[in-house]
């Protein structure tokens, strides 16, 4: 889990911003990016010396300007729970592939196969199409698949297959 | 997974205290961190020292942008009772100290500068700017 997932966690919570010259944003959370720019809603903004005050509807911060942020305790185990369903949503973290593959023959096998193969989506959500072209038989294709899958429905995409020497 | 010997990762789930740019320091524990040092801690606390006394507030989870992170210093829980030669206060009176600790400095600040214009030494003031 990485900071920034945790900010983005605390969407729609109250957090306090204090940014670099020590003023400090005290308002709910719309909306934050992975700059770490955010979007603040019903702000109180006060000054460094802590003597002013100014109510704000709506603010957006520059991620770059900011010092630190205080969010609430609860935020941490609701990341945990993100994390778990996450988790249980992508099991294994391997997909039933379907791949297809794209098959060449050999030196005087030439020709186009379209073959269901198995796909393999391991846990980089890579697709492995298996195909075999052509006439010969002993040729197996191997897919470089570029298919990025999520879960269940992982499809994983064969690239192209390459034949072997005929035999 | 390895990140080389410069690798936060051996800091995670220990206690540590932050030194930020502006002094500030930070206690509790690295719950997780990225390329950048930005942290999260929780059970946070902030500490103020001055002089032999010394006042934690409390802050609990908090998210430390790695632009402004000086010292990050893991705390041996077992060495830490010897803190007990300093003096714990109320965080009002850390704060009262803490101002009257910084006009002194200021006061010391503005003689030597004086002594130094007197000699004929000027200082650039960029080098007295705490902002940023």
């Amino acid at each position: 889990m990485l900071p920034l997932s945790l900010l983005r966690t605390g969407q729609n919570h109250q957090i306090l911003v204090e940014l670099k010259n020590g003023e400090t944003y005290n308002g709910i959370l719309v909306n934050c990016d992975n700059w770490m720019n955010i979007n603040l809603k019903n702000v109180i903004r006060t000054s460094k010396d802590t003597d002013k005050f100014w109510k704000i509807q709506s603010c957006y911060i520059r991620g770059n300007t900011i010092k630190y942020i205080s969010v609430p305790d609860e935020i941490i185990d609701l990341v945990v729970e993100e994390e778990h369903t996450f988790k249980s949503y992508q099991p294994t973290g391997r997909g039933d592939g379907s791949g297809r593959g794209r098959g060449r023959g050999g030196e005087n096998s030439r020709g186009r196969g379209e073959y269901t193969g198995r796909g393999r989506g391991d846990y980089s959500n890579r697709g492995r199409g298996g195909g075999t072209g052509g006439d010969s038989s002993s040729s197996r294709g191997r897919g470089d698949g570029s298919t990025r899958g999520r879960g269940g429905e992982f499809r994983g995409r064969g690239g192209r297959g390459r034949g072997g020497v005929p035999s | 997974m390895s990140f080389g010997s410069s690798s936060l990762g051996d800091e995670v789930d220990k206690k540590l205290i932050v030194v930020l740019r502006d002094g500030k320091k930070f206690i509790g524990t690295m719950r997780t961190f990225d390329q950048f040092a930005n942290i999260v801690l929780q059970d946070t606390i902030e500490r103020v020292y001055v002089g032999d006394c010394y006042s934690d507030k409390s802050l609990g989870v908090f998210f430390i942008r790695g632009d402004n992170v000086v010292i990050l210093g893991e705390i041996d829980p077992d060495k830490e009772v010897q803190e007990k030669r300093l003096q714990k206060v109320s965080w009002d009176e850390i704060q009262k100290l803490y101002e009257l600790e910084k006009q002194k400095k200021e006061e010391e600040e503005q003689l030597k500068r004086k002594i130094m214009t007197d000699s004929g030494l000027t200082i650039d003031s960029i080098l007295n700017i705490d902002e940023f």
